[in-house]
């Protein structure tokens, strides 16, 4: 395709945006640029997008001059979209935009359906017993924009069920649809970060591994980049209008010849022995990750040298260096744990400059990608402070003291469960976020299969050609329509916290923090909460005469101002845990009990509560406090009802809190679906 | 944007300057006396609830969205009701459901059966209806809607366009149930509620304030408040299209500036909020929350943002933070911004 299309060009019609338009007034061609402008002037439009976001605004030029594919995620209003969609109008690629919703449906994507049928008179001359002629019925695709399009921006991608993006990102993947080669170049996908709470399906490792470049983003003020945060208050500030208008900045030409310089760009030898070990290198992490990273030879054997030549283009350079490992990065952003992601900027760095010299210029380090566009950037930063470089030096060289000043607010905010609780709660996390992902039937849910069609009203919901056939009765049987499901949201948890006189002194304490723990992390899935104490008798603490209950801070006060006393009984809380819970829907219910004692009083083996615990489907977990042998009755309760088992022990002053019992590698595998 | 933030802030003095130029004082008269009549019609019909008057009025002049969280009977729907019926806008008013399908907000599904070259094309679209052609719209029980269901809806409010199409939605008020209470059981998402720049949350007079609810009762009995007949419009297109280009010319001073950069420094840095528990996005924060200040100072009739105007920072945070940290936005604000 040529790129003389900054100029208005026929058949695209809907929904492809006006930069084209915008593009076409510029009557006379200005007389050609050395290629280095022209890279200046993209890389500067795309900067002028956004404020800060250095990693995103290299990530999206490379993939777009490398013709590879963008995949963008954030939380919201951190400038994916305005990135994305503005960087496709920069570059004046005929673009075409979908925003995805639960129900975006595969002819929004691809193109309408068109039905074809070819009457064939039946060969017997009595065919109006038969029932008249025979009908071919074909279904075939008219081509839709997206499949027009050079450069495809799918917002919020993760929003469409999983099984309406396959036939999409495989089409996006070959470039090819309806046995032609499509103009396509680049897509840019963006997605909301998944996390609790966020009704997304998260892209499978084979459709993400599509996306050569994969970046994160964050929240500037949430990731405290005052700087970049302040220069986009003034920017809000002193401008009449919030966001910058896009417009082309590449002459006809120069889009193509950018890419071919991409395409023709020598890498070096130095790189590339480099580039060998930094692989074995990356493997190496890898295998630490325990299963959780994405490495292919799609990603490390094509895609990361398009990248390594597109980054030595931006450059400007006449060949690919070792430096331009930087920008590999920005393939990793979901091809490694973020944990994993940190090591690496030391991997890449050792590898990109001789030792000596890293440890001279060390104190200056730029960790990242983000400066890795090297010279011009970086003289920016000489100015110190105010001003605004163009490469976003702010990621770079954050202002001086930014790093300490954070290291002491970890100090002073407010104190934290004993550490070692972190494993308790991340299998707990686990549990709840399984059950959530547990899909139940739904009629407002994401649609998942297809299924026959029960009632009449759900014609439209499902396959439109079927239902136009079955409508005017050319469709044996009934049409098909989705089956419909959605994830257990919300939830809830019961927490049964011993206070009988053997608990007094650090072990009250101690159990109050944890209860406050377990209740943070039900409110970040806004779960009903439910706080019972118990001696010899269950004491019920509820809040606007209610168990279960949202009102979390109060649950704070409460759980600080236990006071132990008593005997302990299991049968009176639990049963009174499971009575709460036993009108709610949904399998998301659990109970968390901590104890130090055997029952003394009511049914010591609570066999009635367990049974009805089962028939519930509720889970109960159990947290075991002191040094001996946990009560067998405990491991009961939790295995027959699929809860946790956990052991608290005083140790160095502190209580170590671990998994119990034969089980550890089951709740290890817990700890690992949690992170 | 490549200058240099002295150079900005020598430019913002400029232009604060200029703020003071006879036509901008005149038209920002005229922006606050519109809205003003506005406020009015409010207050014959609703007794007290100023803040929620104010935020209804600020949303309307910066094309923001809102959510209103109360129990039941504490005027929010009155209020949201009133506030578009007295706007000359196209409006649009629909009570949410657990059954609530997305046809009944924006449309009917069409089906479009073409005969083209090779065969009949099947189309399907929808005719743009409800939320796809109103200018202001009410968005009653928001929070009863099937959590999918909702989404779209919300991200048809955030972007203001459907599929590719821009509509001309200035401002949808929504209304809620408490989250913490058992009016109805899927929680909102919290992401979902970031698509609603100001958030409020409403108590019962009787409930809160006796006096006001003493005073509730004797208006009533006087007949002062009206609740009939419904409110002919008071501000039209013309009246909210003038303030909202207004906007951008209302001085932002420099220590307004660093209040609001002092008040979200606080937020993350000494109360900890982060991903994790609050939505502190940039778009709300340094975008949204300047273009409601200059909203503030320009109701008021004036042109340049006060450090008062920042008040309004706790209709932003109510949702957006941890609730014991909401709860101390009033004082936090003062702090900042050197009260």
């Amino acid at each position: 395709m040529s790129s003389s299309d900054a100029a208005p060009t026929g058949g695209v019609t809907t929904a492809t945006t006006a930069d084209t338009r915008r593009g076409a007034p510029t009557s006379d061609p200005p007389p050609a640029r050395p290629l280095s402008e022209a890279i200046r002037a993209l890389r500067d439009g795309v900067d002028a997008l956004l404020v800060g976001q250095e990693e995103a605004k290299l990530g999206v030029l490379l993939g777009l001059v490398a013709r590879e594919h963008v995949f963008l995620e954030g939380p919201p209003g951190c400038g994916k979209s305005v990135l994305a969609e503005g960087a496709a109008r920069v570059l004046g690629a005929r673009s075409h935009l979908v925003a995805f919703h639960r129900d975006t449906r595969e002819s929004d994507l691809l193109g309408d359906s068109v039905l074809q049928r070819s009457k064939r008179r039946g060969d017997e001359p009595d065919r109006g017993r038969r029932g008249g002629a025979l009908e071919r019925i074909r279904v075939a695709l008219a081509p839709g924009p997206m499949l027009r399009a050079e450069v495809v921006v799918l917002e919020e991608i993760s929003r469409a069920p999983g099984e309406a993006l396959a036939p999409l990102l495989r089409i996006l993947g070959a470039r090819r649809a309806l046995g032609e080669s499509l103009p396509l170049e680049s897509t840019i996908a963006t997605a909301p970060l998944d996390g609790p709470g966020t009704p997304v399906d998260p892209l499978e490792p084979g459709q993400l591994d599509r996306f050569a470049i994969q970046v994160r983003l964050r929240g500037l003020a949430e990731s405290r980049r005052w700087w970049a945060v302040q220069r986009l208050l003034e920017r809000s500030c002193d401008s009449a209008r919030t966001d910058c208008e896009a417009l082309p900045v590449l002459r006809p030409g120069e889009r193509q010849a950018i890419q071919d310089r991409v395409d023709a760009m020598p890498l070096g030898e130095e790189l590339m022995a480099r580039y060998h070990e930094w692989v074995r290198r990356v493997r190496a992490l890898a295998a630490a990750a325990d299963g959780e990273a994405l490495i292919s030879d799609r990603a490390f054997g094509r895609l990361a040298l398009r990248i390594l030549r597109a980054h030595a283009v931006l450059r400007s350079a006449a060949v690919a260096e070792p430096a331009d490992l930087r920008a590999l990065r920005l393939m990793m952003g979901r091809r490694l744990p973020p944990e994993i992601l940190e090591l690496l900027d030391d991997v890449t760095e050792d590898l990109v400059r001789p030792r000596e010299q890293a440890q001279a210029d060390g104190h200056e380090s730029s960790r990242g990608a983000s400066s890795s566009l090297g010279d011009e950037g970086l003289e920016a930063d000489g100015d110190g402070g105010d001003h605004l470089s163009l490469d976003g030096s702010e990621v770079a060289s954050p202002p001086v003291g930014e790093d300490e000043e954070e290291r002491e607010v970890g100090l002073v905010e407010r104190p934290a469960p004993p550490a070692d609780v972190a494993e308790l709660l991340r299998a707990f996390e686990g549990r709840i976020d399984r059950g959530r992902s547990d899909p139940g039937d739904d009629p407002g849910g994401q649609p998942r299969s297809y299924r026959p069609l029960r009632r009449l009203d759900e014609l439209l919901d499902g396959d439109l050609v079927e239902a136009i056939l079955f409508a005017e009765g050319s469709l044996p049987g009934s049409p098909r329509t989705y089956r419909r499901t959605r994830r257990n949201a919300g939830g809830a948890v019961v927490i049964l916290r011993d206070v009988s006189s053997s608990m007094a002194g650090q072990r009250n304490t101690w159990a109050g923090q944890v209860v406050r723990a377990l209740v943070e992390v039900a409110a970040r899935r806004r779960m009903r909460v439910g706080y019972v104490e118990f001696h010899h008798r269950a004491l019920p603490r509820e809040v606007a005469g209610r168990l279960l209950h949202r009102s979390y801070p109060r649950l704070f006060q409460l759980a600080a101002n236990a006071h132990p006393l008593g005997q302990t009984n299991y049968e009176e809380p639990l049963s009174l845990a499971l009575e709460s819970l036993r009108g709610g829907r949904g399998r998301n219910r659990h109970v968390v009990m901590l104890t130090d004692g055997l029952p003394i009083t009511g049914d010591t083996r609570v066999r009635g509560e367990r049974l009805l615990a089962q028939r519930l489907g509720v889970c109960l977990h159990t947290v075991f406090i002191g040094e001996g042998a946990c009560p067998a009755v405990l491991d009961e309760i939790s295995q027959e009802t699929g809860g946790l088992r956990y052991q608290a022990r005083p140790e160095d002053g502190g209580l170590r809190v671990a998994a119990r019992g034969g089980d550890a590698t089951a709740s290890g595998s817990l700890v690992r679906r949690a992170s | 944007m490549s200058e240099g933030v002295e150079a900005a802030a020598a430019r913002s003095v400029e232009e604060s300057g200029e703020a003071g130029s006879p036509e901008l004082w005149d038209a920002a008269g005229r922006a606050a006396s519109a809205f003003a009549a506005l406020r009015s019609v409010l207050d014959r019909h609703v007794v007290a609830h100023d803040e929620v008057k104010q935020a209804l009025l600020l949303a309307l002049a910066t094309r923001e969205h809102i959510y209103i969280e109360g129990p039941p009977g504490t005027a929010k729907t009155r209020i949201s009701e009133l506030t578009a019926q007295a706007s000359d806008l196209e409006f649009f008013f629909y009570q949410l459901h657990r059954d609530t399908r997305l046809a009944e907000l924006v449309g009917d599904v069409v089906l479009e059966r073409r005969t083209v070259d090779q065969g009949e094309q099947i189309h399907q679209r929808i005719e743009p209806g409800g939320l796809l052609t109103a200018e202001i719209c009410v968005l009653d029980d928001v929070s009863r809607a099937p959590g999918e269901a909702l989404n779209v809806l919300l991200r048809i409010l955030n972007e203001r366009r459907f599929g590719a199409q821009p509509i001309p939605l200035m401002t949808a008020i929504a209304t809620g149930n408490p989250m913490d209470d058992e009016y109805y059981n899927e929680p909102l998402d919290p992401a979902n509620l970031d698509r609603f720049a100001l958030q409020l949350r409403v108590h019962g007079l009787v409930q809160t304030a006796a006096d006001a609810a003493a005073e509730l009762i004797d208006r009533f009995a006087s007949g002062e408040v009206v609740e009939r007949p419904e409110p002919v419009p008071v501000i039209g297109r013309a009246e909210l299209d003038a303030a909202y280009s207004l906007l951008p010319s209302v001085a932002v001073p420099r220590p307004v500036r660093v209040a609001l950069l002092e008040f979200l420094r606080s937020l993350v840095v000494e109360h900890g909020c982060d991903e994790t528990n609050s939505l502190l996005t940039d778009r709300s924060f340094l975008v949204k929350a300047v273009k409601l200040a200059r909203a503030r100072a320009l109701l008021d009739g004036r042109v340049e943002v006060g450090l008062e105007d920042l008040d309004l920072l706790r209709w932003m945070t109510t949702f957006r933070v941890p609730q014991e940290v909401a709860e101390i936005v009033p004082n936090l604000i003062l702090r900042a911004s050197g009260r």
